[in-house]
């Protein structure tokens, strides 16, 4: 392969979005992605078995849908199980698209709350990536949320709540609390030659509309227009360091099994934030016996997850919520900045979930599952189309005893071990979830629930892996710079959710394409200053 | 094993009655072999009494819910097979159709009609001062 650039590994959010950020500004980009392209226009929701899909072939946990692009992970010691996909598009593939950004506070934990670390950029640093990326991902919402900063007017109004979104609004009105509709990258109208949302539901399949924004619809068309390189089914086996500062070379395997090498001036780990620590861990050599930018043993450490408990309300009135995109109505941060007489710190976020489709009901996607026997068409048909939950999204702190590190045994198909999990949920997220689940409760009740049903811990909810490669100033307590460069090397980023100092209490996806544009700008102003 | 004792299985997860047919009549063993792993439905299989299949509604029951308490893991998995196969057999989709009112029809192209975001719902949370911390 020719030499670019600027390599990239990891053809999901962040990846595309610095691939587009560099191309368009004259760099040469290639990147090497394991998966394919995934045919949206022929999602499965247009055929009678798209919910046999979401269980199997769309399953988000790689160790139950094996997909050939998948690598397994070794999760037997963490109670939240992966949900990640492996294609071009990456999770976005694969997710609900709720587009929240995190807080000013979220920034500065340590010097307001006194914990953790504050992250080496501020807020206003990010704001500009996040309006750039809003437009390009065609966010629906509306300005003016008083939880949040100002921001642009949204590129496109807000979804609809439907019945059981607005039965909640109320409810949260009569509480006093906050409520807001969701930023959600989701098309409320066409927008850039993709059509609006028509509510289908099962967003998580693909949506044959492109109404549901992921990067292969977004980011790499552009990407590729300004000339990027996609190399798809290439496995990247290890980073190669011919110095201790300098990464030479990343060694793959491509689509027809052959090893290759792929050179370039900057490589750029885009591999989320647990592939992305499994290849430093795996590139171990003399000159980095630790694995690459871990000689003060953090790198795969502090991993962050959001966990979530989800409460759901039965009503006696039907609410349809199978029809709309599950995941996007409403929030509400009403306890998302620090309150200690709650007995915590830090805080979280409520999410409005709709309803499901008949499988999903009777498994207990978001519930218990329906019992079997006698009583279980009556408890069926009490439950569907009866129900609306709100996730209970609690900011994780680090904890270095969390972490991925390389399994022993298990290896993925070109031989690379695969990752193993570590994770207890903290004493404090613990209390930030029963706290959330409380008041879930509470407003379910208020909206006129008449069963509130509470998952304290949702075991599918490994969406997001932050941390494990977090950004600082001081190389002995971070892996990688306020850029996303690992210390210790002059031409190695991280730009996926691993660099996050702290995670907020949002989903990540905003906050994490923003800092991968901006670190693609800061690339992009030293190759230039280079030549 | 025969296809009735499985049918007899599934027929005590999930019975029939006025509205809904058993999961026993729907010639539904195949799919569940096919989405039950193997060792499972072997476990529970050989976990049954042997006069399971002859025995009364009550019977069979409590068999199985003695064998979930043994084997939950594998009894999940098998139950999970069930629903899956009960509920995409289109017969079932009727019903819910008929009883629910949710279409007997795949989410797309058609999906569904809701009413646009009303921002006159908002009138209460525009009134108040933001209370974002600043840092």
């Amino acid at each position: 392969m020719s030499a670019s650039d600027v390599l990239i590994v990891g053809a999901g959010a962040s990846g595309a979005a610095a691939a587009w950020r560099l191309a368009a500004s004259g760099v040469s980009v290639t990147c090497l992605e394991q998966g394919g392209w995934l045919d949206q226009r022929s999602a499965p929701s247009l055929g009678a078995d798209w919910e046999r899909a979401l269980q199997t072939a769309h399953n988000a946990n790689p160790n139950i849908r094996r997909a050939a692009a998948d690598y397994p992970v070794v999760d037997d010691d963490t109670p939240i199980k992966p949900a990640v996909f492996n294609g071009v598009g990456g999770g976005t593939l694969r997710w609900g698209a709720h587009f929240p950004r995190m807080h000013p506070s979220d920034f500065r934990v340590r010097t307001l709350d006194g914990v953790a670390d504050d992250w080496p950029l501020a807020y206003d640093e990010l704001a500009p990536y996040y309006e750039i990326n809003d437009r390009i991902m065609g966010v629906s919402g509306l300005a003016g949320d008083p939880a949040n900063p100002p921001r642009e007017a949204r590129p496109l109004p807000p979804l609809p709540l439907g019945p059981g979104g607005g039965a909640m609004a109320r409810a949260f009105d009569a509480l006093g609390w906050h409520w807001w509709p969701s930023d959600s990258a989701i098309a409320s109208a066409p927008i850039d030659g993709r059509e609006g949302c028509n509510h289908c539901g099962p967003c998580g399949v693909g949506c044959p509309r492109h109404a549901r924004a992921s990067v292969d619809l977004t980011y790499w068309p552009r990407a590729l227009q300004a000339g990027a390189t996609l190399v798809t089914g290439a496995r990247v086996r290890r980073l190669i360091a011919d110095r201790k500062d300098r990464i030479a070379a990343v060694e793959y395997v491509d689509a027809a099994g052959t090893a290759q090498r792929a050179v370039a001036k900057i490589v750029v780990l885009a591999a989320n934030g647990m592939g992305s620590a499994r290849l430093l861990l795996a590139s171990a050599s003399r000159a980095h016996p630790a694995g690459i930018g871990n000689d003060h043993d953090l790198v795969g450490r502090c991993l962050m997850h959001h966990p979530t408990a989800i409460v759901t309300g039965v009503f006696a009135a039907r609410l349809d919520g199978y029809k709309g995109a599950f995941a996007c109505a409403l929030l509400s941060q009403e306890f998302y900045e620090t309150d200690r007489a709650r007995g915590f710190v830090r805080g979280y976020q409520m999410q409005l979930v709709r309803g499901s489709g008949p499988v999903a009901t009777a498994l207990g996607g978001y519930m218990a599952r329906v019992p079997w026997g006698r009583d279980h068409h009556r408890r069926f048909r009490s439950e569907f189309a009866h129900t609306v939950s709100l996730t209970v999204t609690a900011e994780d702190l680090p904890e270095p005893d969390n972490r991925v590190t390389l399994d022993p045994v298990a290896r993925d198909g070109a031989g690379v071990p695969a990752p193993r999990l570590a994770y207890r949920v903290s004493d404090n997220s613990r209390r930030i979830l029963d706290h959330g689940i409380a008041r879930a409760s509470e407003v379910l009740r208020a909206a006129g629930a008449v069963d509130v049903v509470v998952n304290p811990l949702a075991s599918a909810a490994g969406f997001h892996f932050l941390g494990t490669m977090r950004m600082g100033d001081d190389p002995a307590r971070s892996v990688t710079d306020r850029w996303g460069r690992v210390h210790g090397t002059d031409n190695l980023y991280a730009i996926d959710g691993g660099v996050f100092v702290t995670s907020g209490a949002v989903n990540p996806t905003p906050t994490i394409q923003a800092l991968a544009l901006r670190s693609a700008d800061h690339i992009a102003a030293r190759l230039k200053e280079a030549a | 094993m025969s296809d009735a004792l499985l049918d007899s299985i599934l027929s005590t997860l999930l019975p029939g009655d006025a509205d809904w047919p058993s999961a026993g009549s729907l010639d539904l063993s195949a799919a569940v072999r096919a989405d039950c792993e193997a060792a499972a439905l072997a476990a529970i299989l050989g976990a049954l009494p042997p006069d399971f299949a002859a025995g009364d509604a009550d019977a069979r029951e409590s068999a199985l819910r003695a064998i979930e308490a043994a084997q939950p893991a594998a009894f999940e998995r098998l139950v999970a097979a069930a629903y899956l196969a009960y509920y995409t057999e289109p017969r079932v989709r009727i019903v819910v159709e008929r009883l629910t009112g949710y279409a007997a029809r795949p989410p797309q192209p058609l999906g569904y009609a809701l009413e646009p975001f009303d921002e006159a719902l908002l009138a209460t949370q525009k009134r108040r001062a933001p209370f974002w911390r600043r840092a």
